[in-house]
């Protein structure tokens, strides 16, 4: 079976709309932080948030009256995906599509709100608004009702890689005859709780920029948005290769996953679009794309609109179909020259491969392949 | 040496064999215990034992034994860092492993509903208190639902990529649903499935404050159902190509043989009332299997014994079957979440397996709007083959497996 993609949409902290951020990319730009706090007596930190304009085609539905945040982003960005596929196409039977959503820390402002209701007044302080909202597939729930999509809908979690594991699950779902489309939405939401949690692991730093391949890596900082893209079985852009890699017990194994990962997917010259974000991710990826394909091209998204963790990957496949499509990279931003990579510029010859590889910050690894 | 049809007679698919599976729950840790506990109708609900539930209206659980669960697993140092869920699933599959050695999936694809809340909210307790952070960084990076999985794959050497489904209640069946479909559309030869949860005081509390946890017994399709009851484990099953496991020998211990999968977008928390997502599973599940609703023996119910599930789920049941045995083991074992699906794909196996239908407890009147065959009480003995099992969950989707017996 043939994969393609279809349509695509997202929310960033660029802003919204492919074309919308896909420009202000090539002009280098980079989304401002904002600060993330939690009262008086906590450390502050950076996030990448999506700004409101970002959400500003989003219809009125009741089902988004109350929605956290990244069910407005899911919503959103596979709203806007449906509509692209829809201007090339006629309108899509809904009846046919199945919806992947995918996330890695979901509803978190939620869930910290009807914890912290808890833990300072007690279980009787809970309330029922938020509970529901806290559950992973409430975003999956609430698109499905705005699309009007009622046969298969999954949510996946995961970590980073998670949006290649849902396109993935993508690919099997489109399997069936029953099935023409499959919408596959990876979405995240930043709070500080977040940004505390993965400080506390080592990952993040508390301010900008991201400066990707450095040796030691300097930490990451933390974004939000949605991705979506449409699978179906024509299109330009095509799916060539899925490879959902697998775990890594250690940090130190991620580098021979990832290995494993490009060697399998390298068959022909193609440039990379990497998951590197400032962490031991890096590394790994530097040392594998050496050993496999020094001469690449290599692009991370990551300085410019942050770590949102289970929607990046979405995001990169994202930026590579469009630079597929218009034979250009944005230029690679804040990353050490000395790593021996060769980063993207404006002017970096294109062809017509793409390798977009995902390392995950908790065990799981995964890559695919684009081709026009 | 008797003769197996790699394709399906019925449907021309590849057929998919369990060939081992491993199950702990508040029943017991694995098939004999299990089996044993649901002929003798055995209510594990007890008060909970975890955390504060003084606050709560409803105060009892069907809990795992952590002097039982915990300290007794091959990671060695790791093993004190792990979160109970991932000792469950370790517990779940040195049990199919035991059963299968030789098992080596290409792919996981487990369910669960809450992942490894509880170290969320020891993070969070340890932050509002201002203290005790020492252990965050193992809190947090045990924290995300891949985790407990992840660790128990590690704990035996399988490196398969790993889907985990978050689909509410539902997760567990549509883990095993998918993982079907994944070894039927001849993709996989070998996929790893089921489900997990641990009970946390988070979505204990969720539901006590919906009011869809009951302070009394939990009495699915009674007139006088007045909710759920929570509960916790976690299952596995191996699935694989009929084919390959006969060729090398593999023990066949059932076929999944149809799924469904819909989702109805009625109400985030509420199922639409009229029963039709339900029926849409189910009936879809039939199709996948070709068979006709008669041929089925047995339905494990999803069953929650919430007013609004158990109406709609008894609508849907009532219209598709003619007095088809119908029992929710949740009655017994609390609802485990993302592990209620495996859990409750494995007691259909043993069901099969052993002929017999398992209870639905507590049960006293049949609601006046059901037209339910109910095993009430007691299991009995029956002679079964198919049989079909629901789940449903939050955000309206809906899943349902039909699962034969092996041949003889």
């Amino acid at each position: 079976m043939s994969l393609h993609v279809a349509g695509a949409g997202w929310v960033t902290p660029l802003g919204g709309g492919v074309d919308e951020v896909w420009n202000r990319l090539l002009r280098g730009d980079e989304a401002t932080t904002q600060t993330v706090s939690f009262g008086e007596n906590h450390k502050s930190y950076s996030g990448f948030l999506v700004p409101n304009n970002a959400l500003k085609n989003l219809p009125p539905h009741p089902r988004l009256r109350r929605a956290s945040a990244i069910s407005r982003f899911a919503a959103a960005a596979g709203l806007d995906a449906i509509a692209q596929a829809e201007s090339k196409t006629s309108k899509i039977d809904m009846d046919r599509v199945a919806l992947v959503f995918a996330a890695s820390n979901g509803g978190v402002i939620y869930t910290k709100r009807f914890y912290d209701d808890i833990v300072k007044s007690g279980a009787q302080s809970a309330s029922p608004l938020f509970f529901p909202e806290t559950v992973f597939n409430a975003p999956a729930s609430h698109l499905a009702a705005i699309l009007g999509i009622n046969g298969a809908s999954y949510t996946i979690v995961g970590d980073g890689a998670v949006g290649i594991l849902a396109m993935n699950m993508a690919r099997d779902l489109l399997e069936s005859e029953w099935i023409d489309f499959c919408l596959v939405v990876a979405a995240e939401e930043a709070d500080w709780v977040l940004c505390d949690a993965y400080r506390k692991w080592r990952l993040v730093k508390t301010q900008p920029p991201i400066e990707p391949f450095c040796n030691p890596s300097r930490g990451t900082i933390l974004s939000e948005g949605a991705g979506a893209v449409l699978l179906g079985r024509e299109g330009s852009v095509k799916v060539s290769s899925i490879n959902d890699g697998g775990n890594f017990s250690h940090q130190q194994e991620a580098t021979n996953l990832i290995d494993r990962i490009l060697h399998d997917l390298r068959s022909e010259p193609a440039f990379i679009i990497a998951s590197a974000n400032g962490t031991f991710v890096d590394f790994a990826e530097r040392t594998a794309i050496q050993k496999q394909m020094p001469t690449s091209m290599v692009y991370s998204l990551k300085p410019a609109l942050g770590e949102s963790v289970g929607a990046s990957a979405i995001w990169q496949v994202i930026i590579a179909a469009q630079a597929l499509g218009k034979k250009r990279l944005p230029p690679m931003l804040h990353a050490c020259e000395r790593s021996g990579l060769q980063f993207a510029t404006t002017s970096s010859h294109i062809g017509s491969n793409a390798i977009v590889l995902s390392c995950g910050l908790n065990q799981q690894a995964a890559g695919l392949r684009l081709s026009v | 040496m008797a003769t197996f049809n790699a394709l399906s007679e019925t449907t021309g698919q590849v057929r998919v064999a369990v060939v081992a599976t491993g199950v702990v729950s508040p029943l017991g840790f694995g098939l004999e215990e299990t089996l044993n506990a649901l002929r003798k109708a055995t209510d594990c609900v007890t008060p909970v034992a975890g955390f504060d539930v003084t606050r709560c209206r409803c105060k009892t659980a069907a809990q795992i034994s952590d002097q039982r669960l915990l300290g007794r697993h091959r990671n060695g140092r790791k093993n004190g860092r792990l979160h109970r869920a991932a000792h469950m699933m370790i517990t779940a599959l040195e049990q199919l492993s035991g059963q299968d050695s030789e098992f080596k999936p290409e792919l996981s694809v487990i369910g669960t509903t809450s992942g490894g809340m509880s170290f969320g909210q020891d993070y969070y307790r340890a932050l509002h208190r201002q203290r005790n952070l020492r252990r965050s960084p193992e809190w947090v990076a045990n924290y995300p639902p891949q985790k407990p999985v992840l660790d128990a794959q590690d704990a035996f050497g399988i490196s398969a990529p790993c889907r985990v489904i978050a689909n509410a209640c539902a997760s567990g069946t549509n883990a095993v649903g998918h993982a079907f479909e994944c070894v039927r559309s001849g993709k996989y030869q070998r996929v790893l499935t089921g489900g997990y949860d641990a009970l946390s005081e988070l979505v204990f509390v969720g539901f006590d404050c919906l009011q869809a946890a009951t302070p009394e017994k939990c009495r699915p399709f009674d007139r006088d159902r007045s909710g759920m009851v929570l509960g916790e484990g976690a299952a596995v099953l191996a699935l694989e190509n009929f084919e390959s496991a006969r060729r090398r020998g593999a023990r066949i211990l059932a076929e999944i043989i149809g799924y469904g999968i819909s989702t109805d977008n009625h109400h985030l928390t509420q199922p639409d009332p009229s029963g039709n997502g339900p029926r849409r599973a189910m009936e879809q599940a039939l199709q996948s299997a070709r068979i006709t609703a008669n041929e089925v023996d047995y339905i494990n119910a999803h069953g929650t014994a919430t007013p609004f599930n158990d109406a709609a789920e008894g609508k849907a049941i009532t219209e598709l079957f003619k007095d088809v045995p119908v029992s929710s083991t949740k009655s017994m074992i609390g609802h485990s979440l993302g592990a209620a699906g495996a859990i409750e794909a494995v007691v259909c196996l043993l069901a099969l397996r052993a002929q017999f239908l398992p209870p639905n407890i507590n049960f006293r009147n049949l609601d006046p709007n059901l037209a339910l065959k109910i095993v009430a009480n007691q299991s009995r003995k029956a002679k079964i083959d198919i049989a079909l099992s629901n789940s449903f969950g939050f955000g309206g989707t809906n899943a349902s497996i039909l699962i034969r017996n092996a041949p003889a």
